[in-house]
């Protein structure tokens, strides 16, 4: 009966699996890059490769698999329906694949026309995300502190993207403009209001869901994003004062503020009552480590700011927030979905002589722990690498790749497993 | 388990999906007329309010410190 209901409100599995198959390769990409472009790329942070890379992974990775996973869970978190899921489906996954690979090309080629139409792909794809995610929830009422953040995220997200399409199109113009501090900004939009706080809208929902831990508790949660979105706005007029001390005053609150709310994660994930550590919750627990210690190198380096000019120090802050971080959560929320989803949908048509196949046979426990263990090492070695480009930036590249691979190769086997049960089912009772 | 606003109690905070739709399912055959019943859990349940608005029930959802949102139901 759950699944009938949930699958009513479910759009066709089509519809995130494109973003969840594609993503994977994106990040694949940048290891081969990294592979590909050796210790030369992990220079400075503003190196063409570097910022190919870590673009294949924020926007060919990350926001791929967010802006996916929201089309399939804005019914079940927020009551929320975008109309036709499949359509809106098909041109997101169709820009944003367009745009990152246009916005690596662009950085790669250094070619302005490229990255000019770059941000004009990723901006127009964004916007129209915007209009049609923006029109549903603002039917819906607020009344709870997930719709209040993913409301709050998307204009986060109108943030990140408006700064990093102007960011791209000056660079290929030769506009002057403040690089540096609206680089920053940019990030701390990216990150901060956009996946942050849609990070933690859906942690709200999920943690205590997946992992049977207590509620997060509601006064912090209903107060999260307005804070976060309040600091990096008044980042931005900071930015505007051109005040180096209020810039740092804020990095730091901000910092504190992710902090806070990932401690308490980590405790209300300390008191679970579900006794098994699946991939999910591993994949979580490395997830939390690694943003802790980043955001906490972040808020060291506000206090002495000479700390970021260290050699390795943004770069080693900065992997350990995307691919320890980031990536470690989507990869564990991936890991839940998809065989979740598969199943739903194979449950929906099932025959009592032929039941869906359990999820642990869909997608096997073992494969998700194997993967897991691959990136951990590409973890490590990305960061060893950032302190020692020399000797470990390509074989730090080779780890990431693989991990991408696997994790593409883990996906890819849940689908055909779907669809090979949707062949079978047809043949074997072809008029029921 | 009982609540002061209703003897009819589910307290879903800790169990995995399906168990608290079909519990909360099970009860609502249960209820007599003027009856209310009480789900207990961390999240809003929206997939279930569709399926309650569907069936001509009314809800109303308190969302408490501790994070736990109390859907009190009737018909």
């Amino acid at each position: 009966m759950q699944a009938m209901l949930a699958f009513q409100n479910a759009p066709p599995f089509a519809a995130p699996l494109r973003f969840f198959l594609t993503a994977p390769l994106f990040s694949l990409a940048a290891g081969l890059l990294l592979l590909a472009g050796g210790p030369d790329l992990l220079a400075s942070r503003w190196t063409p490769g570097l910022l190919a890379a870590t673009h294949l992974i924020t926007v060919g990775f990350m926001l791929q698999v967010m802006l996916g996973a929201l089309i399939q869970i804005l019914p079940v978190v927020a009551g929320v329906n975008l109309g036709d899921p499949l359509r809106v489906a098909r041109w997101l996954h169709a820009g944003l694949s367009a745009g990152a690979l246009l916005l690596a090309g662009g950085f790669l080629l250094g070619q302005p026309a490229v990255l000019s139409a770059a941000a004009l792909t990723l901006g127009m794809t964004i916007a129209a995300f915007l209009v049609v995610s923006g029109r549903a929830l603002s039917g819906v009422p607020t009344t709870s502190p997930t719709i209040r953040g993913l409301k709050v995220a998307l204009v986060g997200l109108a943030g990140a993207v408006g700064l990093g399409a102007s960011l791209a199109l000056a660079i290929a113009h030769g506009w002057t403009i403040p690089l540096p501090a609206l680089t920053d900004l940019h990030v701390g939009w990216a990150l901060g209001a956009w996946a942050g706080i849609l990070l933690a809208a859906i942690a709200f929902v999920v943690v205590p869901m997946f992992q049977l831990t207590p509620g997060y508790p509601a006064r912090p949660s209903w107060w999260f994003p307005r804070l976060m979105l309040g600091l990096m706005l008044a980042w931005a007029l900071a930015v505007y004062l051109d005040s180096a001390s209020a810039i740092r005053l804020i990095q730091a609150l901000a910092a504190l503020l992710g902090i806070a709310f990932l401690l308490l994660t980590l405790r209300l994930q300390m008191q679970r009552r579900r006794a098994r550590a699946d991939a999910t919750y591993r994949y979580w627990q490395l997830g939390l480590g690694g943003a802790i210690f980043a955001l906490v190198m972040m808020l060291t380096a506000t206090v002495w700011p000479p700390l970021a000019d260290l050699p390795g120090w943004s770069a080693f802050a900065g992997i350990l927030l995307l691919v320890g971080g980031f990536m470690s959560f989507i990869i564990g929320m991936l890991y839940k979905i998809v065989p979740f989803l598969a199943w739903l949908h194979l449950q929906n048509q099932a025959k009592p002589a032929m039941p869906a196949p359990n999820m642990n046979k869909i997608l096997p426990e073992m494969a998700m722990q194997h993967q897991m263990r691959a990136h951990a090492a590409a973890l490590a070695l990305l960061l060893a690498a950032a302190i020692q480009p020399q000797w470990l930036t390509r074989p730090a590249g080779a780890a990431l790749a693989l991990a991408s691979g696997w994790l593409f190769f883990n996906l890819l086997g849940a689908a055909l497993r779907y669809r090979l049960h949707l062949q079978k089912l047809d043949r074997e009772a072809p008029a029921a | 388990m009982s609540h002061p606003k209703t003897p009819h109690v589910v307290d879903a905070r800790y169990m995995e999906p399906p168990e608290p739709f079909v519990q909360t399912m099970e009860m609502l055959d249960t209820l007599k007329p003027g009856e209310k019943m009480l789900l207990l859990l961390f999240r809003e349940p929206h997939p279930l309010y569709k399926v309650l608005k569907q069936n001509g029930h009314a809800y109303e959802t308190e969302l408490l410190a501790d994070g736990t949102f109390e859907i009190l139901i009737w018909r």
